[in-house]
Protein backbone atom coordinates (compact mmCIF):
# COMPACT_ATOMS: atom_id res chain seq x y z
CA UNK A 1 0.00 0.00 0.00
CA UNK A 2 2.56 2.27 0.96
CA UNK A 3 4.70 1.49 -2.25
CA UNK A 4 1.52 2.13 -4.64
CA UNK A 5 0.80 5.40 -2.38
CA UNK A 6 4.76 6.52 -3.69
CA UNK A 7 4.25 5.70 -6.64
CA UNK A 8 1.11 7.75 -6.96
CA UNK A 9 3.36 10.25 -5.11
CA UNK A 10 6.25 10.62 -7.52
CA UNK A 11 4.17 10.57 -10.75
CA UNK A 12 1.81 13.35 -9.57
CA UNK A 13 4.27 15.27 -7.73
CA UNK A 14 8.02 14.40 -8.30
CA UNK A 15 8.25 12.62 -11.53
CA UNK A 16 11.58 14.60 -12.30
CA UNK A 17 13.22 11.75 -9.47
CA UNK A 18 12.15 8.58 -11.39
CA UNK A 19 15.54 7.23 -12.37
CA UNK A 20 15.92 7.90 -16.21
CA UNK A 21 16.83 4.32 -17.18
CA UNK A 22 13.28 3.43 -16.02
CA UNK A 23 11.79 6.18 -17.73
CA UNK A 24 13.39 4.79 -20.86
CA UNK A 25 11.88 1.23 -20.63
CA UNK A 26 8.45 2.28 -20.54
CA UNK A 27 8.35 4.51 -23.28
CA UNK A 28 6.56 3.66 -26.52
CA UNK A 29 8.25 5.27 -29.37
CA UNK A 30 5.79 4.69 -32.32
CA UNK A 31 3.86 7.13 -30.39
CA UNK A 32 6.14 10.28 -31.28
CA UNK A 33 5.71 8.74 -34.80
CA UNK A 34 2.56 10.12 -36.31
CA UNK A 35 0.75 7.32 -34.85
CA UNK A 36 -3.00 7.27 -35.91
CA UNK A 37 -5.66 8.23 -33.36
CA UNK A 38 -6.69 5.10 -32.60
CA UNK A 39 -3.30 3.93 -30.85
CA UNK A 40 -4.03 7.38 -29.19
CA UNK A 41 -7.00 5.58 -28.32
CA UNK A 42 -5.64 2.94 -26.82
CA UNK A 43 -4.99 4.94 -23.29
CA UNK A 44 -6.85 8.14 -24.02
CA UNK A 45 -10.29 6.38 -24.82
CA UNK A 46 -12.40 9.06 -23.50
CA UNK A 47 -10.81 11.16 -25.78
CA UNK A 48 -10.58 9.31 -29.21
CA UNK A 49 -14.58 8.40 -28.24
CA UNK A 50 -15.50 12.29 -28.30
CA UNK A 51 -13.17 13.30 -30.98
CA UNK A 52 -14.63 10.47 -33.47
CA UNK A 53 -17.91 12.43 -32.92
CA UNK A 54 -16.13 15.75 -34.07
CA UNK A 55 -16.20 17.54 -37.05
CA UNK A 56 -12.10 17.46 -37.34
CA UNK A 57 -12.11 13.96 -37.34
CA UNK A 58 -14.23 14.19 -40.57
CA UNK A 59 -12.49 16.92 -42.05
CA UNK A 60 -11.10 15.02 -44.92
CA UNK A 61 -13.63 12.54 -44.91
CA UNK A 62 -16.95 15.01 -44.94
CA UNK A 63 -19.05 14.18 -48.04
CA UNK A 64 -19.42 18.50 -48.01
CA UNK A 65 -15.94 18.99 -47.93
CA UNK A 66 -15.25 16.27 -50.93
CA UNK A 67 -18.02 18.09 -53.30
CA UNK A 68 -16.73 21.49 -52.40
CA UNK A 69 -13.20 21.24 -52.99
CA UNK A 70 -14.31 19.18 -56.39
CA UNK A 71 -12.84 16.14 -55.12
CA UNK A 72 -10.28 17.45 -52.87
CA UNK A 73 -8.65 18.57 -55.40
CA UNK A 74 -8.45 22.72 -54.39
CA UNK A 75 -5.01 23.21 -52.81
CA UNK A 76 -6.53 26.13 -51.08
CA UNK A 77 -8.53 23.53 -48.43
CA UNK A 78 -5.82 21.25 -47.71
CA UNK A 79 -3.82 22.87 -45.31
CA UNK A 80 -6.28 23.08 -42.13
CA UNK A 81 -8.12 19.95 -43.59
CA UNK A 82 -5.33 17.69 -43.28
CA UNK A 83 -2.53 19.55 -41.27
CA UNK A 84 0.51 18.01 -40.52
CA UNK A 85 1.48 20.75 -37.39
CA UNK A 86 -0.95 23.17 -36.08
CA UNK A 87 1.20 25.64 -34.39
CA UNK A 88 -0.08 28.90 -33.35
CA UNK A 89 1.02 32.26 -35.82
CA UNK A 90 1.39 29.80 -39.04
CA UNK A 91 -0.49 28.23 -41.83
CA UNK A 92 0.25 24.79 -41.39
CA UNK A 93 1.27 22.51 -44.00
CA UNK A 94 -1.04 19.67 -45.49
CA UNK A 95 0.51 16.28 -44.83
CA UNK A 96 0.62 13.09 -47.05
CA UNK A 97 -0.13 10.53 -44.27
CA UNK A 98 -3.44 9.64 -42.62
CA UNK A 99 -4.91 11.97 -44.41
CA UNK A 100 -8.46 10.10 -43.73
CA UNK A 101 -7.77 11.29 -39.69
CA UNK A 102 -8.62 14.73 -40.75
CA UNK A 103 -7.96 16.81 -37.67
CA UNK A 104 -6.80 14.77 -35.43
CA UNK A 105 -4.12 14.18 -32.51
CA UNK A 106 -0.83 14.91 -33.62
CA UNK A 107 -1.23 17.96 -35.29
CA UNK A 108 -1.86 19.66 -32.42
CA UNK A 109 -0.25 17.21 -29.85
CA UNK A 110 3.18 16.18 -31.06
CA UNK A 111 5.87 19.03 -31.46
CA UNK A 112 9.61 18.64 -30.35
CA UNK A 113 9.60 14.90 -30.04
CA UNK A 114 7.54 15.28 -27.25
CA UNK A 115 3.26 15.42 -26.34
CA UNK A 116 2.31 19.13 -25.46
CA UNK A 117 -0.42 19.12 -23.95
CA UNK A 118 -1.71 22.13 -20.99
CA UNK A 119 -0.86 19.69 -18.17
CA UNK A 120 3.06 19.34 -16.71
CA UNK A 121 2.94 15.59 -15.62
CA UNK A 122 4.61 12.51 -16.13
CA UNK A 123 3.34 9.78 -18.76
CA UNK A 124 5.34 6.96 -18.85
CA UNK A 125 4.21 5.81 -22.00
CA UNK A 126 5.65 9.11 -23.75
CA UNK A 127 7.44 12.34 -22.66
CA UNK A 128 5.21 15.46 -22.08
CA UNK A 129 5.90 19.04 -22.82
CA UNK A 130 3.55 21.55 -20.99
CA UNK A 131 2.49 24.14 -23.31
CA UNK A 132 0.42 27.16 -22.27
CA UNK A 133 -0.87 27.50 -26.09
CA UNK A 134 -3.25 24.90 -26.09
CA UNK A 135 -5.70 26.90 -23.64
CA UNK A 136 -5.09 29.59 -25.89
CA UNK A 137 -7.87 31.06 -28.42
CA UNK A 138 -4.69 31.96 -30.50
CA UNK A 139 -3.96 28.37 -31.04
CA UNK A 140 -6.76 27.96 -33.03
CA UNK A 141 -5.68 31.15 -35.40
CA UNK A 142 -4.26 28.90 -37.95
CA UNK A 143 -7.14 27.82 -39.62
CA UNK A 144 -10.26 29.96 -37.79
CA UNK A 145 -8.61 33.41 -38.23
CA UNK A 146 -11.54 34.95 -39.65
CA UNK A 147 -13.91 33.89 -36.40
CA UNK A 148 -10.81 34.41 -34.01
CA UNK A 149 -10.23 37.82 -35.56
CA UNK A 150 -14.33 38.51 -34.77
CA UNK A 151 -13.92 37.44 -31.19
CA UNK A 152 -11.13 39.47 -30.95
CA UNK A 153 -13.02 42.35 -31.71
CA UNK A 154 -15.56 41.68 -29.29
CA UNK A 155 -13.03 42.22 -26.42
CA UNK A 156 -14.74 39.23 -24.53
CA UNK A 157 -12.68 37.39 -21.99
CA UNK A 158 -13.62 33.74 -23.48
CA UNK A 159 -11.48 31.74 -25.25
CA UNK A 160 -12.25 29.89 -28.15
CA UNK A 161 -11.42 26.59 -25.43
CA UNK A 162 -13.42 27.60 -23.11
CA UNK A 163 -16.73 27.12 -25.06
CA UNK A 164 -15.89 24.70 -27.90
CA UNK A 165 -13.77 22.63 -25.63
CA UNK A 166 -15.23 23.14 -22.40
CA UNK A 167 -13.33 21.39 -19.34
CA UNK A 168 -14.81 18.84 -16.93
CA UNK A 169 -13.35 16.82 -13.90
CA UNK A 170 -12.72 13.62 -15.69
CA UNK A 171 -9.12 10.98 -16.48
CA UNK A 172 -7.10 11.77 -19.38
CA UNK A 173 -6.17 7.98 -19.69
CA UNK A 174 -8.35 5.04 -19.29
CA UNK A 175 -6.41 2.48 -19.17
CA UNK A 176 -6.80 0.47 -16.07
CA UNK A 177 -3.79 0.35 -14.38
CA UNK A 178 -2.68 3.92 -15.75
CA UNK A 179 -5.38 5.74 -14.77
CA UNK A 180 -4.93 5.47 -11.17
CA UNK A 181 -1.81 6.49 -11.00
CA UNK A 182 -2.66 9.98 -12.04
CA UNK A 183 -5.02 12.48 -10.29
CA UNK A 184 -7.99 13.62 -11.48
CA UNK A 185 -7.58 16.28 -13.90
CA UNK A 186 -10.08 18.94 -15.93
CA UNK A 187 -10.22 17.46 -19.62
CA UNK A 188 -11.54 19.39 -22.02
CA UNK A 189 -14.29 17.84 -24.66
CA UNK A 190 -12.51 16.52 -27.70
CA UNK A 191 -16.49 16.72 -29.85
CA UNK A 192 -15.35 20.57 -29.95
CA UNK A 193 -18.79 21.37 -29.12
CA UNK A 194 -20.38 23.82 -31.29
CA UNK A 195 -22.96 25.34 -29.55
CA UNK A 196 -26.66 25.87 -29.35
CA UNK A 197 -28.29 28.25 -31.56
CA UNK A 198 -31.52 29.30 -30.06
CA UNK A 199 -34.01 32.15 -28.88
CA UNK A 200 -31.65 32.67 -26.17
CA UNK A 201 -28.25 33.29 -28.40
CA UNK A 202 -30.56 35.38 -31.07
CA UNK A 203 -33.19 38.28 -30.03
CA UNK A 204 -35.84 38.85 -31.94
CA UNK A 205 -37.89 42.16 -32.05
CA UNK A 206 -40.26 43.21 -34.71
CA UNK A 207 -41.42 46.78 -34.65
CA UNK A 208 -44.57 48.13 -35.89
CA UNK A 209 -45.08 51.30 -38.24
CA UNK A 210 -47.75 52.35 -40.76
CA UNK A 211 -47.25 50.33 -43.58
CA UNK A 212 -44.09 49.28 -42.59
CA UNK A 213 -42.83 46.24 -40.48
CA UNK A 214 -39.04 46.48 -38.88
CA UNK A 215 -37.26 43.47 -38.44
CA UNK A 216 -34.58 43.06 -35.41
CA UNK A 217 -31.48 40.56 -34.81
CA UNK A 218 -29.16 40.82 -32.06
CA UNK A 219 -26.79 38.72 -31.79
CA UNK A 220 -26.75 39.26 -27.93
CA UNK A 221 -24.54 36.06 -26.48
CA UNK A 222 -21.98 34.87 -28.69
CA UNK A 223 -19.04 36.35 -29.12
CA UNK A 224 -18.40 36.68 -32.37
CA UNK A 225 -20.47 36.09 -35.66
CA UNK A 226 -23.01 33.80 -35.79
CA UNK A 227 -22.63 31.85 -38.26
CA UNK A 228 -19.06 31.69 -38.27
CA UNK A 229 -16.71 30.05 -40.47
CA UNK A 230 -13.32 30.91 -42.60
CA UNK A 231 -14.03 29.10 -45.54
CA UNK A 232 -17.30 26.98 -44.76
CA UNK A 233 -20.64 28.67 -45.53
CA UNK A 234 -22.92 27.98 -42.51
CA UNK A 235 -26.13 30.13 -42.36
CA UNK A 236 -28.85 31.31 -40.83
CA UNK A 237 -32.25 31.67 -42.78
CA UNK A 238 -34.97 34.96 -41.69
CA UNK A 239 -38.06 34.32 -42.95
CA UNK A 240 -40.88 36.68 -43.04
CA UNK A 241 -43.99 36.07 -44.19
CA UNK A 242 -47.58 37.96 -44.12
CA UNK A 243 -51.24 36.87 -44.30
CA UNK A 244 -54.30 38.62 -44.60
CA UNK A 245 -57.01 38.13 -42.47
CA UNK A 246 -57.99 34.48 -43.42
CA UNK A 247 -54.79 33.18 -43.03
CA UNK A 248 -54.29 33.49 -47.00
CA UNK A 249 -50.38 33.95 -47.38
CA UNK A 250 -49.83 37.75 -49.27
CA UNK A 251 -45.73 37.88 -48.90
CA UNK A 252 -42.55 36.02 -48.54
CA UNK A 253 -39.49 37.48 -48.02
CA UNK A 254 -35.89 36.06 -46.81
CA UNK A 255 -32.98 36.95 -45.99
CA UNK A 256 -29.66 34.64 -45.42
CA UNK A 257 -27.41 35.22 -42.79
CA UNK A 258 -23.47 33.67 -43.56
CA UNK A 259 -20.03 34.41 -43.09
CA UNK A 260 -19.47 34.10 -46.91
CA UNK A 261 -21.87 36.55 -47.60
CA UNK A 262 -20.70 39.38 -45.22
CA UNK A 263 -24.06 39.09 -43.81
CA UNK A 264 -23.66 37.04 -40.13
CA UNK A 265 -24.92 38.72 -37.05
CA UNK A 266 -22.31 40.60 -35.11
CA UNK A 267 -21.68 40.25 -31.54
CA UNK A 268 -24.09 42.60 -29.40
CA UNK A 269 -24.90 44.91 -32.57
CA UNK A 270 -28.88 45.10 -34.22
CA UNK A 271 -29.15 44.15 -37.55
CA UNK A 272 -32.29 45.24 -39.04
CA UNK A 273 -34.87 44.63 -42.20
CA UNK A 274 -37.51 46.40 -43.45
CA UNK A 275 -40.45 45.51 -44.92
CA UNK A 276 -43.65 46.96 -46.68
CA UNK A 277 -46.76 45.98 -45.19
CA UNK A 278 -48.99 44.43 -47.99
CA UNK A 279 -52.15 45.65 -48.15
CA UNK A 280 -54.32 43.40 -45.82
CA UNK A 281 -51.63 42.10 -43.70
CA UNK A 282 -53.31 41.09 -40.90
CA UNK A 283 -50.53 38.41 -39.41
CA UNK A 284 -46.36 38.58 -39.69
CA UNK A 285 -44.42 35.59 -38.90
CA UNK A 286 -41.04 35.64 -38.31
CA UNK A 287 -38.87 32.12 -38.90
CA UNK A 288 -35.06 31.82 -37.92
CA UNK A 289 -33.71 28.45 -38.92
CA UNK A 290 -29.79 27.51 -39.11
CA UNK A 291 -27.74 25.19 -41.88
CA UNK A 292 -24.31 23.97 -40.64
CA UNK A 293 -21.68 24.24 -43.26
CA UNK A 294 -22.16 20.69 -43.55
CA UNK A 295 -25.44 19.60 -43.78
CA UNK A 296 -28.28 20.81 -45.83
CA UNK A 297 -30.68 20.11 -43.20
CA UNK A 298 -32.21 23.27 -41.42
CA UNK A 299 -33.50 23.26 -37.64
CA UNK A 300 -35.72 25.91 -36.52
CA UNK A 301 -33.98 28.64 -34.10
CA UNK A 302 -37.22 30.63 -33.20
CA UNK A 303 -40.66 31.34 -34.90
CA UNK A 304 -42.57 34.21 -33.83
CA UNK A 305 -46.24 35.52 -34.69
CA UNK A 306 -47.76 38.85 -34.40
CA UNK A 307 -50.78 40.69 -35.23
CA UNK A 308 -50.99 43.50 -37.35
CA UNK A 309 -53.15 46.26 -36.01
CA UNK A 310 -52.99 48.93 -38.25
CA UNK B 1 -14.80 34.36 -123.27
CA UNK B 2 -11.49 33.00 -123.44
CA UNK B 3 -10.27 35.94 -121.62
CA UNK B 4 -13.14 36.04 -118.97
CA UNK B 5 -12.16 32.13 -117.97
CA UNK B 6 -8.79 32.91 -117.88
CA UNK B 7 -9.16 35.60 -115.67
CA UNK B 8 -11.52 33.39 -113.83
CA UNK B 9 -8.87 30.89 -113.08
CA UNK B 10 -6.64 33.21 -111.98
CA UNK B 11 -9.11 35.03 -109.44
CA UNK B 12 -9.76 31.45 -108.28
CA UNK B 13 -6.36 30.79 -107.55
CA UNK B 14 -5.14 33.72 -106.28
CA UNK B 15 -8.46 33.36 -103.93
CA UNK B 16 -7.25 29.88 -102.97
CA UNK B 17 -3.96 31.22 -102.23
CA UNK B 18 -4.42 34.20 -100.56
CA UNK B 19 -7.39 33.15 -98.28
CA UNK B 20 -5.38 30.57 -96.26
CA UNK B 21 -2.75 32.49 -96.36
CA UNK B 22 -5.05 35.40 -94.69
CA UNK B 23 -6.94 32.64 -92.52
CA UNK B 24 -3.25 31.33 -90.66
CA UNK B 25 -2.27 34.68 -89.97
CA UNK B 26 -5.30 36.33 -88.47
CA UNK B 27 -7.12 33.52 -86.61
CA UNK B 28 -6.59 31.63 -84.02
CA UNK B 29 -7.19 28.12 -82.69
CA UNK B 30 -7.60 27.00 -79.32
CA UNK B 31 -7.31 23.43 -79.34
CA UNK B 32 -7.38 21.17 -75.98
CA UNK B 33 -3.85 20.43 -74.55
CA UNK B 34 -2.83 16.87 -75.11
CA UNK B 35 -4.30 14.49 -72.04
CA UNK B 36 -1.16 13.63 -71.13
CA UNK B 37 -0.99 17.23 -69.49
CA UNK B 38 -3.73 15.67 -66.97
CA UNK B 39 -1.22 14.28 -64.91
CA UNK B 40 0.81 16.82 -64.07
CA UNK B 41 -2.02 19.03 -63.07
CA UNK B 42 -4.18 18.52 -59.80
CA UNK B 43 -6.73 16.94 -58.89
CA UNK B 44 -4.24 13.98 -60.67
CA UNK B 45 -0.96 15.64 -59.32
CA UNK B 46 -0.74 17.02 -55.87
CA UNK B 47 0.99 19.92 -57.58
CA UNK B 48 1.00 21.69 -60.97
CA UNK B 49 4.27 20.42 -61.91
CA UNK B 50 3.66 21.70 -65.20
CA UNK B 51 4.15 25.37 -64.41
CA UNK B 52 6.11 24.61 -62.37
CA UNK B 53 8.52 23.55 -64.49
CA UNK B 54 8.20 26.41 -66.79
CA UNK B 55 8.82 28.56 -63.66
CA UNK B 56 11.91 25.97 -63.48
CA UNK B 57 12.92 26.57 -67.11
CA UNK B 58 12.27 30.33 -67.37
CA UNK B 59 13.94 31.00 -63.88
CA UNK B 60 17.68 29.44 -64.83
CA UNK B 61 17.16 30.54 -68.66
CA UNK B 62 16.40 34.65 -67.61
CA UNK B 63 19.26 33.91 -64.57
CA UNK B 64 21.71 33.34 -67.21
CA UNK B 65 21.18 37.03 -68.40
CA UNK B 66 20.84 38.65 -65.23
CA UNK B 67 24.23 37.15 -64.11
CA UNK B 68 25.98 38.23 -67.50
CA UNK B 69 24.76 41.86 -66.95
CA UNK B 70 26.28 41.72 -63.19
CA UNK B 71 29.64 39.83 -64.85
CA UNK B 72 29.09 37.02 -62.26
CA UNK B 73 30.04 34.63 -64.86
CA UNK B 74 30.24 31.39 -62.50
CA UNK B 75 26.41 31.74 -61.61
CA UNK B 76 25.58 32.11 -65.31
CA UNK B 77 26.98 29.08 -66.14
CA UNK B 78 25.84 27.14 -63.54
CA UNK B 79 21.99 28.46 -64.56
CA UNK B 80 23.11 27.74 -68.02
CA UNK B 81 23.30 24.12 -67.21
CA UNK B 82 20.34 23.56 -64.79
CA UNK B 83 18.12 25.41 -67.97
CA UNK B 84 19.79 22.50 -70.24
CA UNK B 85 18.95 19.48 -67.28
CA UNK B 86 15.14 21.75 -66.90
CA UNK B 87 14.63 22.24 -70.74
CA UNK B 88 15.59 18.39 -71.29
CA UNK B 89 13.64 16.90 -68.38
CA UNK B 90 10.37 18.95 -69.27
CA UNK B 91 10.80 17.49 -73.34
CA UNK B 92 10.06 14.17 -71.61
CA UNK B 93 6.99 15.30 -69.92
CA UNK B 94 4.24 15.89 -72.83
CA UNK B 95 5.14 13.28 -75.55
CA UNK B 96 2.83 14.68 -77.95
CA UNK B 97 5.26 18.01 -77.76
CA UNK B 98 8.47 16.48 -77.51
CA UNK B 99 8.84 18.16 -80.74
CA UNK B 100 8.57 21.73 -79.57
CA UNK B 101 11.87 20.91 -78.32
CA UNK B 102 15.52 21.56 -79.57
CA UNK B 103 17.96 20.15 -77.39
CA UNK B 104 20.68 20.50 -79.43
CA UNK B 105 20.03 24.10 -79.57
CA UNK B 106 20.02 23.84 -75.53
CA UNK B 107 23.32 22.43 -75.45
CA UNK B 108 24.61 24.68 -77.25
CA UNK B 109 23.36 27.77 -75.62
CA UNK B 110 25.26 26.72 -72.65
CA UNK B 111 28.37 25.30 -74.14
CA UNK B 112 28.20 29.20 -75.71
CA UNK B 113 27.49 31.06 -72.14
CA UNK B 114 31.33 29.06 -71.10
CA UNK B 115 32.54 31.59 -73.78
CA UNK B 116 31.66 34.37 -71.46
CA UNK B 117 31.04 36.45 -74.93
CA UNK B 118 27.98 38.63 -74.48
CA UNK B 119 27.23 38.20 -78.20
CA UNK B 120 27.86 34.89 -79.05
CA UNK B 121 25.58 33.62 -76.02
CA UNK B 122 22.82 36.30 -77.52
CA UNK B 123 22.31 34.60 -80.88
CA UNK B 124 22.99 31.05 -78.98
CA UNK B 125 20.04 32.34 -76.98
CA UNK B 126 17.56 32.75 -79.96
CA UNK B 127 17.13 29.54 -81.88
CA UNK B 128 16.32 28.06 -77.98
CA UNK B 129 13.77 31.24 -77.22
CA UNK B 130 12.09 30.39 -80.64
CA UNK B 131 11.16 26.75 -79.31
CA UNK B 132 9.64 27.88 -76.35
CA UNK B 133 7.42 30.89 -78.12
CA UNK B 134 6.54 28.33 -80.80
CA UNK B 135 5.16 26.35 -77.97
CA UNK B 136 3.85 29.27 -75.62
CA UNK B 137 2.04 30.60 -78.73
CA UNK B 138 0.09 27.34 -79.97
CA UNK B 139 -0.75 26.68 -76.58
CA UNK B 140 -0.26 28.85 -73.59
CA UNK B 141 -4.04 29.99 -74.04
CA UNK B 142 -5.04 26.23 -73.65
CA UNK B 143 -3.38 25.14 -70.96
CA UNK B 144 -4.13 28.57 -68.96
CA UNK B 145 -8.01 27.67 -69.79
CA UNK B 146 -8.10 24.58 -69.11
CA UNK B 147 -5.48 24.14 -65.99
CA UNK B 148 -5.29 27.76 -64.83
CA UNK B 149 -8.93 28.88 -64.71
CA UNK B 150 -11.58 26.62 -62.73
CA UNK B 151 -14.42 25.02 -64.72
CA UNK B 152 -17.60 27.05 -64.27
CA UNK B 153 -19.78 24.34 -65.56
CA UNK B 154 -18.88 22.24 -62.41
CA UNK B 155 -19.79 25.04 -60.00
CA UNK B 156 -23.38 24.57 -58.18
CA UNK B 157 -24.73 27.39 -56.74
CA UNK B 158 -27.71 26.72 -53.72
CA UNK B 159 -30.59 29.31 -55.05
CA UNK B 160 -31.58 31.44 -52.09
CA UNK B 161 -35.12 31.59 -53.62
CA UNK B 162 -35.92 27.70 -53.27
CA UNK B 163 -33.23 26.21 -51.83
CA UNK B 164 -32.36 24.30 -55.16
CA UNK B 165 -28.46 23.06 -55.92
CA UNK B 166 -28.53 24.16 -59.76
CA UNK B 167 -25.63 24.46 -62.48
CA UNK B 168 -23.84 27.60 -62.62
CA UNK B 169 -24.83 28.57 -66.12
CA UNK B 170 -28.35 27.93 -65.03
CA UNK B 171 -28.12 30.10 -62.64
CA UNK B 172 -26.50 33.05 -63.83
CA UNK B 173 -29.70 32.48 -66.74
CA UNK B 174 -31.84 32.99 -63.49
CA UNK B 175 -30.19 36.09 -62.44
CA UNK B 176 -30.02 37.97 -65.74
CA UNK B 177 -33.68 36.62 -65.56
CA UNK B 178 -34.50 38.56 -62.22
CA UNK B 179 -32.27 41.63 -63.71
CA UNK B 180 -34.28 42.11 -66.57
CA UNK B 181 -37.80 41.83 -64.42
CA UNK B 182 -36.32 44.87 -62.55
CA UNK B 183 -35.57 46.83 -65.92
CA UNK B 184 -38.53 45.70 -68.15
CA UNK B 185 -41.28 46.05 -65.58
CA UNK B 186 -39.72 49.41 -64.41
CA UNK B 187 -39.58 50.77 -67.87
CA UNK B 188 -43.41 49.51 -68.66
CA UNK B 189 -44.39 51.59 -65.25
CA UNK B 190 -44.97 47.77 -63.72
CA UNK B 191 -42.92 49.10 -60.09
CA UNK B 192 -45.05 46.44 -57.85
CA UNK B 193 -43.42 43.80 -60.05
CA UNK B 194 -40.28 45.52 -60.86
CA UNK B 195 -40.05 45.68 -56.99
CA UNK B 196 -40.34 42.09 -56.62
CA UNK B 197 -38.15 41.40 -58.89
CA UNK B 198 -35.61 43.65 -57.38
CA UNK B 199 -35.48 41.44 -54.28
CA UNK B 200 -35.37 38.35 -55.78
CA UNK B 201 -32.42 39.52 -57.70
CA UNK B 202 -30.55 40.73 -54.95
CA UNK B 203 -31.06 37.87 -52.77
CA UNK B 204 -29.11 35.89 -56.21
CA UNK B 205 -26.87 37.91 -56.98
CA UNK B 206 -26.04 38.13 -53.15
CA UNK B 207 -25.49 34.82 -53.38
CA UNK B 208 -22.11 34.89 -55.46
CA UNK B 209 -20.34 35.63 -52.60
CA UNK B 210 -20.72 32.47 -51.60
CA UNK B 211 -19.89 31.57 -54.83
CA UNK B 212 -16.98 33.41 -55.20
CA UNK B 213 -15.91 31.91 -51.80
CA UNK B 214 -15.61 28.53 -53.06
CA UNK B 215 -12.30 28.93 -55.08
CA UNK B 216 -11.60 32.87 -53.33
CA UNK B 217 -10.47 32.71 -49.75
CA UNK B 218 -9.44 36.29 -49.80
CA UNK B 219 -12.41 38.54 -48.82
CA UNK B 220 -10.92 41.52 -50.89
CA UNK B 221 -11.73 39.52 -54.13
CA UNK B 222 -15.19 38.80 -53.82
CA UNK B 223 -15.45 42.54 -52.81
CA UNK B 224 -14.27 43.19 -56.61
CA UNK B 225 -17.19 41.50 -57.13
CA UNK B 226 -19.54 41.98 -54.66
CA UNK B 227 -18.05 45.05 -52.91
CA UNK B 228 -19.93 48.02 -50.79
CA UNK B 229 -20.88 50.00 -53.88
CA UNK B 230 -22.60 47.18 -55.36
CA UNK B 231 -24.62 45.44 -51.77
CA UNK B 232 -25.30 49.56 -51.14
CA UNK B 233 -26.65 49.76 -54.85
CA UNK B 234 -28.48 46.84 -54.78
CA UNK B 235 -30.22 47.32 -51.40
CA UNK B 236 -30.69 51.46 -52.89
CA UNK B 237 -32.71 49.78 -55.80
CA UNK B 238 -34.60 47.64 -53.71
CA UNK B 239 -35.74 50.29 -51.76
CA UNK B 240 -36.01 52.84 -54.42
CA UNK B 241 -38.63 50.53 -55.98
CA UNK B 242 -40.55 50.42 -52.48
CA UNK B 243 -41.63 53.56 -52.72
CA UNK B 244 -44.70 54.69 -53.75
CA UNK B 245 -42.87 56.72 -56.56
CA UNK B 246 -39.75 55.59 -57.75
CA UNK B 247 -37.24 57.91 -58.64
CA UNK B 248 -35.82 56.92 -62.19
CA UNK B 249 -32.46 58.64 -61.67
CA UNK B 250 -32.05 56.74 -58.34
CA UNK B 251 -32.86 53.42 -59.86
CA UNK B 252 -31.04 53.73 -63.11
CA UNK B 253 -28.16 54.70 -61.27
CA UNK B 254 -28.31 51.47 -59.22
CA UNK B 255 -29.25 49.57 -62.32
CA UNK B 256 -25.84 51.08 -63.51
CA UNK B 257 -23.41 50.79 -60.22
CA UNK B 258 -24.42 47.09 -60.14
CA UNK B 259 -23.63 46.59 -63.66
CA UNK B 260 -20.61 48.39 -64.11
CA UNK B 261 -19.14 47.67 -60.80
CA UNK B 262 -20.40 43.56 -60.37
CA UNK B 263 -21.34 41.77 -63.58
CA UNK B 264 -18.90 43.32 -65.52
CA UNK B 265 -15.97 42.50 -62.95
CA UNK B 266 -16.36 39.21 -62.80
CA UNK B 267 -17.36 38.99 -66.77
CA UNK B 268 -14.05 40.43 -67.92
CA UNK B 269 -12.06 38.32 -65.82
CA UNK B 270 -13.85 35.12 -66.29
CA UNK B 271 -15.72 34.93 -69.20
CA UNK B 272 -13.24 34.67 -72.06
CA UNK B 273 -11.66 31.58 -70.49
CA UNK B 274 -15.20 30.03 -69.27
CA UNK B 275 -16.37 30.21 -72.91
CA UNK B 276 -13.75 28.07 -74.13
CA UNK B 277 -13.98 25.49 -71.43
CA UNK B 278 -17.96 25.98 -72.78
CA UNK B 279 -16.88 24.70 -76.10
CA UNK B 280 -14.63 22.28 -75.16
CA UNK B 281 -17.04 20.66 -72.95
CA UNK B 282 -19.96 20.71 -75.92
CA UNK B 283 -20.74 17.34 -76.39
Amino acid sequence: MLGLALIYLLINKKYEWIPKPLVERARQPDLLENPAAKRCGECHETIFKAWQQSRHARAWVSETYIKDSENRSKEKCLPCHIPREVRAGRKPEPRLKLREEGIYCVPCHVARGKINGPYALYSPPHPTDKSDGHRKSVFCVPCHEKTYKEWRATGHDDTCQKCHMPRAAGRLVQNPILKYFHAPKDVADRRFPHGEIGPREIALRVDFTPGRVRVVLLNDRVPHFIPTADNGDPRLYLTVLQFDGAGERLDKTREILAPQQETALPYKKEVAFQYPLEKGARRLSVLVEYKPAWSQEKTEVLRESYDINF
Amino acid sequence: MKAVCRFSCVAALVFLILVPAVASAKDFFVKQPPASLDKLYPPLSKEPKWIQQMHKMSGSFGGVFVNMKEGDWENAEKLAGQFVEAYKETSKMVPEWEEYFDLDAARKFAETVKTRDGTEIGKAAGPVGKTCGKCHGDNEVSVWAKYHWPSFHEVKVIDPHDDKEVEFDEYMKSISGAFKGVTVNFKEGQNDRAGKAARVFKAKYTELKSTCSKCHTNGDVKRFYVGESVSAALSGLVDELRKEKPDPGKVWQNVGIIGREGCKHCHLVHRSASFIKERWEEK
